[in-house]
């Protein structure tokens, strides 16, 4: 087949057929999908029961709304540089440009394109891109001695801090750390059988890669051996798990993308009145726009084209 | 008889000058550093083209000369915190860097440079930058290195209130633990550093950014009061001058509402101290808009004054009310537009969630907010009062902005191109470049 040197790459999604055509305007365009993604691979494996099912229309009215606020300029514009630059008039020459270099000026890219090309590229089974397998959440840990449930298995902890710190195993190691003010004080009295493990547990490498600090040791207090009052100290990784986070690969644009964690889906999303700003109390008939109160919607009515007649 | 071989190690002799480079969306943070002079203040250069309404361009630094800026567009080479366009940049770098009579000239060649982007850029992207440094400009020595990294070389202990410290202690850099988090022109990205090293698998990005803030309040201003749309400069310092992040959105919400027909509520009036004015120029006698505290009989005292006289003597005021605080919020709450991501909180907290459990508390403690939107009045307590909610209950939470957000990493750059060894260690040699090639030095910068 003659295809003229040009390969065609295998890609995730549909693009839009070159020319024009006429389509409804309720899709999701390249530029949008960048601000919002669809499917992403960290989003998947959560639940999906949120409280705020969309429809298509609303879905597209948001995404059209996030890429109006993403724009640089309200109407598109082309600022050519300056021609007067263009020849090395007054100017330092840096020597002639290689092919290369002389390709990257000229290219009119934009950030959108660059990330359909590294998404489209990123799709081929390509053994030699070692970026691309990444997992979603690259987390390592090899901890033996704790009973803590890894991260990786577990989204909730993301933000339940506070309970999965609680349900550390109670022989967890307390090392003295710089970092904690509170491993201090609980540190000078801990008990026997805390005291003993230190030896096999933490390797001796690991002391010199955090400092301990400099801080003083609080005075002793009686209540310090109270087991109510001891906190738990969570243990520190050790050398070689902190030289493995550190040397984990970069994730991807698309990878790094903060999610939207499953607490915040749980809580109803907050609604503002499209005229004033104030709480969106009130539903348009016609097009479910919210208003705070009869006068705003009076004031959206006089603009409310979305049913026909309406 | 020859001269003895240099070992590899002794290599041709460091440049003397280090060209630091900061080069965010909206502005670049540029000066040049010597290892034994003082350092010198940075030059904040807009990182734009920009045209006017009577079709004047200004490039970079140039813009300072515009008195006009309504209806002036904007194009920017760094998209979305990347470098994208090169033809734009080499202009301004040209002309801010390699122009004999600029002020920060600098021969490439007897230069190293210590260039920033963001984290997880695209390694397309990240080639190209490669290239032009070494080819098109020929840099002597390269470093590129992610933004929030270079933070670790600044003292950033200096920037907490508390635990009172040893004046006369200094600081070692880089920093051992330190969770920084970034909010620019373009996203907010949370990484999380130990020994001045960015943990890239819990690095996180918010996509609101100042932009999208002032996009937002344009879209606001422009559905409520005048049709700001072609105004966004002046829409930025309006959000600059008035904006702040709430620290009960509620009871702000309730005092900046007008009320029912029939039943207003007093205190709309002036929002107990929210409503402002903001006075806008005419860039003919006024080029610079200012803030003042809103005055309800205003109009017509005004329609009193200029009775009779001329034109220019009346003035055009926005009245900002809720304005001011719900677009800020976004930074929190990103759903508020239907962004389906979390606040910044919640993204530290799962930034830590991708960590183990030992190095939260280090984390918890030493959090720092660097890039322009942490100029916002309120972010940083807010910010502490949010992660101190979501994060456990032992920990302590300190969350700290250095005096100047925004050339904080330039300073961290500055500082780390005065410590050669580190910096030699980290950067590439253009003789290096050219001996193993594009792909080692992307594996290089690649593996901090």
């Amino acid at each position: 087949m003659i295809n003229f040197g040009v390969r065609e790459v295998a890609n995730s999604r549909a693009t839009a057929a070159p020319g024009w055509a006429y389509v409804p305007d309720t899709g999701v365009n390249a530029s949008v999908t960048a601000l919002q993604p669809s499917s992403r691979t960290r989003v998947r494996n959560q639940p999906t029961a949120s409280l705020h099912e969309t429809t298509a229309k609303q879905e597209a009215k948001i995404l059209r709304e996030l890429a109006a606020l993403d724009r640089e300029n309200h109407r598109d514009v082309l600022i050519p540089v300056p021609i007067r630059h263009k020849d090395n008039a007054g100017r330092v020459s840096h020597g002639k440009s290689t092919p290369a270099v002389r390709k990257i000026l000229q290219s009119q890219k934009t950030f959108a394109n660059h990330l359909s090309d590294f998404e489209a590229f990123s799709s081929l089974p390509a053994p030699s891109q070692p970026v691309i397998s990444i997992p979603a959440t690259p987390v390592v840990r090899t901890t033996p001695s704790t009973a803590v449930p890894t991260v990786a298995s577990a989204p909730h902890l993301t933000s339940k801090g506070t309970r999965s710190h609680k349900k550390k195993d109670p022989n967890a190691v307390s090392t003295p750390t710089p970092l904690r003010k509170v491993s201090t004080a609980s540190q000078s009295s801990t008990p026997l059988p805390i005291k003993s493990e230190p030896s096999q547990d933490i390797p001796v490498l690991d002391a010199p890669l955090l400092s301990q600090g400099n801080s003083t040791v609080p005075t002793p207090h009686p209540g310090d051996k109270d087991p109510l009052l001891v906190s738990r100290i969570p243990i520190m990784p050790s050398r070689e798990e902190i030289e493995q986070l550190l040397a984990a690969p970069p994730m991807t644009y698309i990878e790094a993308r903060g999610p939207w964690v499953y607490e915040d889906r749980m809580k109803p999303v907050r609604q503002f009145c499209e005229v004033c700003g104030y709480w969106g109390r009130v539903r348009c008939k016609g097009c479910g726009g919210r208003v705070c109160a009869l006068e705003c919607l009076q004031v959206h009515q006089e603009e409310c084209f979305n049913r026909y007649g309406a | 008889m020859a001269p003895p071989r240099r070992t590899k190690s002794s290599g041709p002799p460091p440049p003397a000058k280090t060209l630091v480079l900061d080069n965010g969306a909206y502005t670049i943070k540029a000066g040049v550093v010597q290892a034994d002079a003082e350092t010198p203040a940075p030059s904040i250069i807009p990182n734009c083209l920009a045209r006017d309404r009577d079709k004047h361009t200004y490039i970079g630094s140039q813009l300072s000369s515009c008195n006009d800026f309504s209806e002036i567009v904007f194009r920017r080479p760094v998209e979305k915190g990347y470098l994208v366009n090169w033809e734009a940049e080499k202009e301004i770098w040209e002309q801010e860097f390699f122009d004999p009579k600029a002020k920060l000239h600098c021969n490439p060649s007897e230069t190293s440079l210590i260039l920033t982007e963001a984290p997880n850029a695209l390694p397309a992207l990240q080639t190209n930058c490669d290239q032009v440094v070494f080819e098109e400009f020929g840099f002597a020595r390269y470093l590129r290195v992610t933004a929030p990294t270079l933070n670790a070389y600044t003292d950033i202990q200096s920037f907490f209130k508390s635990p009172a410290r040893d004046p006369n202690s200094t600081a070692a850099l880089p920093a051992e633990i330190l969770m920084l988090i970034d909010s620019g022109y373009s996203h907010t990205t949370i990484t999380p550093l130990l020994l001045g090293r960015p943990i890239q698998s819990a690095i996180r990005r918010l996509d609101v950014g100042g932009k999208l803030l002032t996009n937002y309040l344009t879209r606001l201003l422009s559905l409520r009061q005048y049709d700001m749309r072609n105004d966004t400069y002046l829409v930025n310092e309006i959000k600059e001058a008035t904006c702040y992040i709430s620290q009960d959105f509620k009871a702000d919400m309730e005092k900046t509402w007008k009320g029912p027909k029939g039943d207003r509520r007093p205190v709309y009036e002036t929002g107990d101290g929210i409503a402002k004015d903001y006075v806008l120029p005419d860039y003919h006698g006024r080029t610079k808009g200012y803030v003042r505290d809103h005055d309800p009989n205003a109009a017509t005292k005004l329609k009193e004054l200029v009775k009779g006289k001329a034109l220019g003597a009346s003035e055009d005021v926005l009245t900002l009310r809720n304005e001011r605080f719900t677009v800020p919020e976004l930074l929190f709450s990103p759903t508020d537009i239907g962004l389906r991501q979390s606040g910044i909180a919640q993204q530290v907290m799962d930034s830590l969630s991708a960590l183990p459990m030992g190095l939260w508390p280090g984390f918890l403690a030493n959090i720092v907010v660097v890039g322009g939107n942490s100029n916002i009045e309120g972010f940083v307590f807010r910010l502490q009062m949010e992660i101190r909610s979501l994060a456990p209950a032992e920990c302590i939470v300190r969350v700290a902005r250095p005096a100047d957000p925004i050339v904080n990493t330039w300073q961290g750059g500055a500082n780390l191109a005065k410590e050669e060894a580190t910096l030699a260690n980290l950067s590439v040699t253009k003789q290096e470049y050219e001996e193993y090639g594009a792909g080692w030095v992307a594996k290089k910068f690649g593996s901090r």
